[in-house]
């Protein structure tokens, strides 16, 4: 064997074992022996981009550190200075006990029966409860992306019932705008977007897949009958039928077929099953290259993983154009057509490395690595393919995980899609010096069954966590905060909103609407009705809400990082500027308008109330009274409306 | 290859395991002191029990010979052998690529005519080889100088960052651009664990410049409203005494009034078409424009990243659409940037880096006429002192090997070595530890650099 290549795979064991870091032998272990000749050769390769390493290594990685620490840090900051609410004018009660609700009588739910153990065990207490105010509004973004209006805030927080909390919940769940943010989500997760540097859905293909998207959800679609759906999507015109959308996406060029059925396959288990690592089994086997990052990856084989994919290769899709080419083109997909082989060892060439023949093995006929699971004689791959999947509690912990962090601000594994299968049951834990994954295995594992056996009912497990008495904790602390307590959930963790909500907030707050034109789509009214964030709405809007960073859905994920960019937008960009006016044409509904006949408790009262859903305390009133006094009240009024929208906990969920 | 063995045998002894934090089991100071050997005493473990910013460095004698750094990744790996160090490929490499001898160099004058001048200026590291061959993978290792699939790889600054920290104390209050911009530059790396104020600043340039930088409602009522705007969130944005996240808003909004109504922010950020004209008229050439004018300006920028992608050629590489159309780019935007650079006597205290995150395969094309992802690759060095006009190292006939090193480690260069190169030519001791991370493990602005493993390319300015 040639000695540059020698040298070469060594230099590549080496690296990827070695990196930086502190001068630490971490374990008294033998330095890896020279690996066999065979290894060799695998491991030079020619990778096509692994998504682990790359520009969004943050999304697997600093997720777990950098946010970790930050987070605690942020809450710490953002709460414990946030003014006591007053109690407001005269005949109306502030609702909500306040005191620590552990102690309340009857029976814990799922949720609060682990934390609460788990908090009990570690001497943390937890915050108390959240108050009214903060709970309506906290809720309302977290379930629909809007603000609360001003006049149900009011009567949220005098009403005497008991229950109103629960109702409350009900009634965001049955909202409109509850699907549009939920489409938002799943367009992020499924990375719905019109051209990538792989594939083209055009803008109709993307339009189809919103639309499907936003059915299921406005149905209340069982969540595996439309992972079943995408899975097993066949039909004849991706313009048309949304789930279409699904698979072409995990289409990539520069290879053979087998590229193509792995890219699908490696989607299939990120996405609905949250192990990106099958990505990296499928160039090659996880010994050698995930020994430290995965005790399932470490042992799993390539082999595994082109049983896996072997149930997409019997797939093809193909692009009929509308007109003559390079005209926009829909797409195909339709099993046994184009391929009637299984899965065959017979490339050298493309994306992954070259697949030869496995002793007599050259075609690799499909088996659900997690199960065994095979296709009887006759059954369509796909079909059996969904079944396993949406039949694995890992389905459903991986889900229950995604929406776990939208509420709660932290997944309960962490990063997302970096589930390690061998580190989730506590029944039986992973050999030293692993450790079990989850921050609460046993308590993600319930919620999975529950979630699973109760019918894979989205609104039901947003309920069953919003309506816990740990969702519902404040973000403020009582005495001093331990930043490792953040795995305890023992306080709200802020998040600072989506571009979407920001927009949303501003716009719903003003009363001055807003109306965005997309072509052969809709005129939306709304930055959350987009159907991708990439380029849209056209204009400058859109430079305003990817300051925010709401990713591309390609090799930029949504982000909640700061930056000056967003401070001078929200401070002069024209959007908030024109929603600010209190005069011309545009300003006759607005918001400030409106006040300014108010007296001026009043009109600070129904500012605050619009955007920040709560009353000014005593010194904003100071300051807001002084002010509104002290020149042009006109402007004053515009002024004290702009300073809201630039505040920190307009920008946040607290 | 003595010293590549050495590195070699080196990191097979001390293996850095990617473990996650509640996985590490706690090092004996045994252990730590086997490890560290000489240099290491008593009192730096003392001193690291202190709180605050704790770190520790070796003596170390730093070039010190630039303000500035321009930082160029060629994003998709540029082709070594068809560029900067190129080798004429008999019936592959195609006759327009016209080379020739240039400063003692082969130069593809067809495929880089004007960068041709610059060369006395650049000196070209061709004994340069990558850690590993994905894109990902390996632009993250560029920018951050160690494996991102290490331990502190997850949480590491961007290089910029750890410029932007360190040169912090010289900012002064009257400066308002910041000190790390990042032009076509989405992915960059930010600051990592470090704070958010250290992260770049990332700008497409416009001939607009930068958005948003005036309140229609005049600058007079603009300070009203932000007298009123502080008066009501003080008690959100106020020091406290951890500090970081909501004082990082305060920051991002103290900056950004620090750039609205500023005459300089104009200046350096807005271009005419006919400034764009002459570097092209192209999105790399429009950074170049920001990039020379914003360093100029002299208003705290010193770190610069600009990204150009695209070089990623596994097909059609020599078609007019694939390689010489990139070429043109940067040959047009980099040539003019550096001539004005020249020009206005900011190159001398400028250090200009170039590379891309590996090189590709050497010799004829592949079966589909491109070429593939290969470890050798090369990095530019310009301004700030280099001397130019010259290749550092050499590769074998074909460019698939390193032949001669050419500098004192007698090694592959690696990024590491690039950026320790960096932060010498800046003044930084590039073997500090600094004690402030989230693990309080220690975060090393170079891996292994207080053991010498990695450093400086010393040669450049001898």
């Amino acid at each position: 064997m040639n000695n540059n290549i020698v040298r070469v795979a060594l230099f590549l064991s080496v690296a990827v074992l070695a990196g930086s870091g502190f001068l630490l032998t971490w374990a008294q272990e033998p330095p890896p022996a020279e690996p066999a000749e065979e290894l060799k050769e695998e491991l030079k390769v020619d990778h096509s981009d692994c998504d682990f390493f790359g520009p969004q290594r943050h999304k697997y990685t600093a997720a777990e550190w950098r946010d970790r620490f930050r987070w605690s840090v942020l809450t710490e900051e953002v709460t414990r200075q946030l003014p006591p609410v007053d109690p407001p004018a005269e005949g109306i009660v502030p609702g909500g006990s306040r005191t620590n609700s552990f102690q309340q009588l009857g029976e814990l739910g799922t949720i609060d029966r682990h934390l609460l153990e788990a908090m009990r065990a570690a001497g943390v207490a937890p915050a108390e409860r959240t108050g009214d105010f903060e709970f309506i509004r906290r809720v309302t973004l977290d379930l629909t992306g809007r603000l609360p209006l001003g006049e149900r805030v009011q009567q949220f927080v005098a009403d005497v019932r008991p229950d109103k909390r629960a109702r409350l919940v009900e009634e965001l769940l049955q909202k409109p705008e509850w699907v549009d943010k939920w489409t938002m989500f799943f367009g992020d997760l499924l990375k719905n977007t019109a051209n990538t540097s792989q594939v083209a859905r055009y803008a109709q293909g993307r339009d189809a897949f919103y639309r499907w998207m936003r059915d299921s959800l406005a149905a209340n679609k069982r969540y595996d009958r439309m992972v079943t759906e995408l899975i097993t999507a066949t039909g004849t015109n991706s313009y048309e039928q949304g789930e279409l959308n699904w698979l072409v996406g995990g289409r990539v060029t520069g290879g053979p077929n087998q590229d193509i059925f792995d890219q699908q396959a490696a989607n299939v288990a990120e996405t609905f099953l949250g192990v990106s690592h099958m990505n990296c089994i499928l160039c090659h086997d996880g010994r050698r290259h995930l020994d430290t990052l995965s005790l399932w990856g470490k042992g799993a084989t390539r082999m595994e993983s082109w049983q896996l994919s072997a149930f997409l290769s019997r797939t093809s899709e193909r692009r009929i154009a509308v007109g003559t080419m390079p005209q926009p083109y829909y797409w195909t997909v339709e099993d046994n057509t184009q391929f009637r082989t299984d899965y065959a060892l017979n490339t050298t060439t493309g994306n992954r490395p070259p697949r030869a023949a496995v002793g007599t093995i050259r075609n690799v006929a499909p088996a659900y690595p997690f199960s065994g699971g095979r296709p009887t004689a006759g059954e369509n791959y796909r079909a059996v393919l969904a079944r396993e999947v949406t039949g694995d509690l890992q389905f459903a912990r991986a889900t229950v995980n995604y929406l776990w962090k939208e509420f709660f601000t932290k997944a309960l594994v962490e990063p997302v899609n970096q589930f390690d299968l061998a580190r989730l049951d506590p029944d039986n834990p992973p050999p030293e010096p692993w450790t079990l994954q989850a921050s609460h295995p046993r308590l993600l594992n319930e919620l999975a069954r529950e979630f699973a056996q109760g019918g894979f009912d989205l609104k039901a497990l947003m309920r069953q966590m919003v309506n816990s008495d740990a969702y519902q904790l404040s973000s403020r602390y009582n005495g001093a905060w331990n930043l490792s307590w953040e795995r305890l959930f023992a306080r709200k963790l802020v998040r600072r909103l989506w571009a979407e909500e920001i927009h949303d907030a501003v716009v719903s707050s003003s009363g001055i609407p807003a109306s965005y034109p997309i072509p052969n789509f809709a005129t939306v009214g709304w930055a959350m009705q987009v159907p991708e964030p990439r380029g849209l709405p056209r204009g400058d809007i859109a430079s305003f809400l990817d300051s925010f960073m709401r990713g591309n859905r390609e090799d930029e994920e949504r982000r909640s990082e700061g930056s000056a960019a967003q401070a001078l937008n929200l401070m002069n960009d024209g959007f908030v500027m024109t929603r600010t006016r209190s005069s011309g044409s545009g300003a006759t509904a607005s918001l400030v308008r409106r006040v300014l006949d108010y007296t001026d408790e009043q009109l600070v009262q129904a500012l605050f109330l619009a955007v920040l859903s709560r009353y000014p305390n005593e010194a904003e009133k100071a300051v807001a009274y002084a002010n509104l006094r002290s020149g042009n009240r006109q402007q004053k009024a515009e002024d004290l409306l702009w300073s809201l929208y630039n505040k920190v906990d307009f920008l946040f969920n607290y | 290859m003595q010293g590549n063995e050495k590195l070699e045998r080196f990191l097979e002894r001390y293996p850095h395991r990617h473990r996650l934090f509640f996985e590490r089991p706690h090092v004996t100071r045994r252990q730590f002191f086997t490890l560290a050997g000489a240099g290491v005493t008593g009192s730096f473990l003392a001193r690291r029990a202190a709180a605050g910013e704790v770190v520790h460095q070796v003596p170390v004698t730093m070039q010190n010979k630039a303000h500035n750094v321009i930082f160029i990744l060629l994003a998709g790996a540029a082709s070594h052998v068809d560029t900067f160090d190129f080798k004429m490929v008999e019936g592959a490499t195609p006759s327009s690529f016209n080379p020739a001898k240039v400063s003692g160099l082969d130069w593809p004058t067809g495929l880089l005519p004007k960068l041709a001048q610059n060369l006395p200026d650049m000196a070209i590291v061709r004994s340069m080889r990558s850690w590993a061959l994905q894109h990902g993978l390996a632009q993250v290792w560029a920018q951050i100088g160690r494996s991102p699939a290490g331990a502190l790889g997850d949480i590491a600054p961007n290089i910029g960052s750890v410029v932007a920290i360190e040169k912090e104390r010289e900012r002064q209050s009257s400066q308002v651009f910041p000190t790390f911009l990042a032009l076509n530059s989405g992915g960059a790396i930010g600051s990592g664990y470090l704070s958010a104020a250290y992260a770049p600043m990332k700008i497409n340039p416009a001939t607009s410049g930068l958005p948003d930088t005036i309140n229609v409602d005049g600058a007079a009522r603009f300070e009203s409203k932000w007298s009123l705007l502080n008066a009501l969130d003080a008690p959100l944005r106020v020091n406290s005494p951890i500090g970081a996240d909501t004082e990082d808003y305060d920051g991002f909004y103290k900056s950004a009034k620090g750039l609205m109504y500023n005459p300089v922010v104009d200046q350096a950020f807005r271009y005419t078409t006919a400034e764009s004209q002459r570097y092209g008229n192209t999105g790399f050439g429009n950074a170049c424009v920001v990039a020379q004018k914003v360093l100029a300006a002299n208003q705290g920028t010193r770190f610069v990243q600009i990204t150009i992608g695209g070089w990623d050629h596994h097909q059609n590489i020599y078609d007019a659409n694939g390689l010489p159309r990139l070429a043109r780019q940067l040959d047009d935007g980099l040539s003019t940037m550096l001539t004005d650079l020249k020009a206005n006597g900011l190159l001398n205290e400028t250090l200009v880096v170039m590379m891309g995150e590996f090189g590709r395969t050497v010799g004829r094309l592949s079966a589909q006429n491109g070429r593939d992802h290969f470890l050798q690759q090369f990095v530019v060095f310009a301004g700030g002192g280099v001397r130019g006009g010259r290749a550092i190292g050499s590769t074998n006939a074909t460019g698939a090997a390193t032949a001669e090193f050419g500098w004192s480690r007698d090694r592959d260069v690696r990024p590491e070595d690039v950026e320790a190169t960096i932060y010498s030519a800046l003044g930084i001791n590039w073997t500090t530890v600094r004690y402030d991370d989230p693990f309080g493990r220690g975060f090393e602005y170079v891996p292994y650099a207080n053991q010498d493993v990695y450093g400086p390319i010393n040669e450049l300015w001898a």
